[in-house]
């Protein structure tokens, strides 16, 4: 349920690394919580996000959640499928239901997110 | 005695509770009970479409049970809830409201099921059951009591196009009218079956004792598997229930709220000589409700959701969100509000969605075509 060679947020997001850029997506506990999701929200190619900020929202039949940048960084694609088909990311969280593609202004700062282990103990709890 | 703590009342949990989480059901609280919100490989869309094209069973055990008996029953039970129990005849069910005596303000919604002249059985919301079933006791006159089985029934709401095949095939009647209800047995145990629901789709709702909940639901889903049927929860009731407009007691009716304001003047009535908040209602009939319930649609992606507000022109608050869903069938946003009379169907408005302007149309409910009646 959480890929090993994801990395992770306290927020429920993974982020997947591709040299200097990042992919990005919300984990299996997390859309699990969510519930159904029919409509998500995502910034625009070029944004520049910052840590903590919230850069979109996840709407699901029953409520909504926003989606926190993990990284720092231009967003440099988003997932266009999603607008038609949001239950992508009910579906395959880490496949077809990425959110962002990031080109990130520091690789080190992926080293400090959670690794599998550390984020299925914070999901445990 | 210590009164510095005070342990949490323990959640009730219905006659299904273990067959639920066996179904990987999602709990959540409801009224004071704990009741599946959706279940494991279903999920809110796929429950909703099961019932609006093939067939669902909720467990709506959370539901109050209340009987009221005795000489002059029905009589009484006529002089205190707003609809008329002279517009129907023993055998039928009737949607009416508990209003409050003083002010009007609805203090629940509910299905009285008329069984005689001596007897009505009452299907309040889980919450409010105990209010109501007070407010009964305490006006009823000696010769009359009301009871309070909340514990002692299951109701299991068998719902959509094919329910009528389900329960064909375990016996049960079917193809009564709207609203009427036929007493049967399953399996030696009594089930009432009342052509009813809150999904806007043909349907019914059965009344089983407790001890024989769990063998009647197993019996339909086995029975609706050819026909693709799935357990479904609360989540699902909700996305239902808002796509046909129906008020949820709490959100789009409350003390606060009365039946003139939230367009319910149908369930009442009004040529009766007595019931609770006649008075008042008849006064705001005359002068006009300061606010109205009304349906809207999204034009755009936003989903409103309670308490959020509602605007004209640039600024200009004119009411509140009630409810509000994502509705699985047009795929866009429905919402109930709570609005200025003077702002009419087909007017544009904006919901103040966490900080943006998104724009709804003024609608008459239900936004789905309801197959509740077809013959």
């Amino acid at each position: 349920m959480y890929p090993d060679e994801l990395k992770y947020t306290a927020e429920h997001e993974w982020v997947r690394v591709d040299g200097d850029s990042v992919v990005v997506g919300i984990t299996d506990y997390a859309q699990s919580q969510l519930g159904d999701i029919v409509y998500v929200s995502l910034p625009e190619s070029g944004d520049t996000i910052e840590p903590g900020v919230s850069i979109g929202e996840l709407e699901s039949t029953k409520s909504v959640s926003d989606l926190f940048a993990p990284v720092s960084g231009v967003v440099t694609e988003r997932n266009e499928q999603l607008d038609s088909t949001p239950e992508l990311v009910n579906s395959d969280p880490y496949g077809e239901g990425w959110l962002i593609k990031v080109r990130i202004d520091d690789p080190a700062a992926v080293a400090s997110l959670l690794n599998a282990d550390a984020y299925r103990a914070q999901v445990a709890e | 005695m210590s009164g510095d703590q005070v342990a949490p009342t323990p959640l009730i949990t219905s006659p299904l509770h273990e067959r639920q989480l066996a179904m990987g059901a999602k709990m959540a609280e409801f009224g004071g009970w704990q009741m599946p919100l959706e279940y494991a490989n279903g999920g809110v869309l796929k429950e909703h479409a099961a019932v609006r094209d093939g067939v669902g069973v909720f467990d709506v055990s959370h539901l109050g049970k209340l009987a009221v008996r005795g000489p002059g029953g029905r009589d009484f039970v006529n002089g205190c809830l707003s609809n008329d129990l002279g517009r129907i005849e023993p055998g039928q069910a009737q949607y009416t409201l508990c209003c409050d005596d003083a002010t009007g303000g609805v203090v629940d919604d509910l299905i009285a099921y008329l069984r005689s002249d001596e007897v009505v059985f009452l299907i309040p919301n889980a919450a409010n059951a105990p209010t109501v079933c007070e407010r009964l006791a305490t006006a009823a006159p000696s010769e009359v009591e009301v009871l309070d089985l909340h514990r002692q029934f299951a109701v299991l709401a068998v719902q959509g196009p094919s329910s009528d095949e389900v329960l064909d095939a375990l016996g049960l009647p079917v193809g009564h009218a709207y609203m009427a209800f036929v007493d049967a047995e399953h399996e030696g145990v009594s089930v009432t079956v009342c052509r009813t629901g809150y999904t806007g789709e043909r349907g019914y709702e059965l009344v089983v004792t407790a001890d024989g909940a769990v063998a009647l639901w197993d019996a339909i889903l086995r029975a609706g598997e050819p026909y693709g049927i799935r357990a479904c929860g609360l989540g699902a009731r909700d996305t239902l229930r808002t796509e046909m407009g129906y008020p949820l007691h709490g959100q789009d009716i409350s003390l606060d709220i009365t039946p003139v304001q939230a367009r319910l003047g149908w369930a009442v009535g009004w040529s009766k000589p007595s019931f609770w908040g006649r008075e008042p209602l008849l006064a705001e009939k005359e002068k006009g409700p300061k606010r109205v319930l009304r349906g809207l649609v999204a034009s755009g992606r936003g989903i409103a959701r309670p308490g959020m507000r509602v605007l004209i022109a640039a600024d200009f608050p004119v009411g509140v969100i009630t409810s509000g869903t994502f509705s699985p069938t047009l795929r866009k946003g429905v919402a109930l509000a709570l609005i200025d009379p003077s702002i009419e169907v087909g007017a544009e408005v904006s919901v103040e969605v966490r900080g943006r302007r998104e724009i709804f149309v003024l609608a008459a409910p239900p936004f789905v075509t309801p197959g509740v009646r077809e013959p």
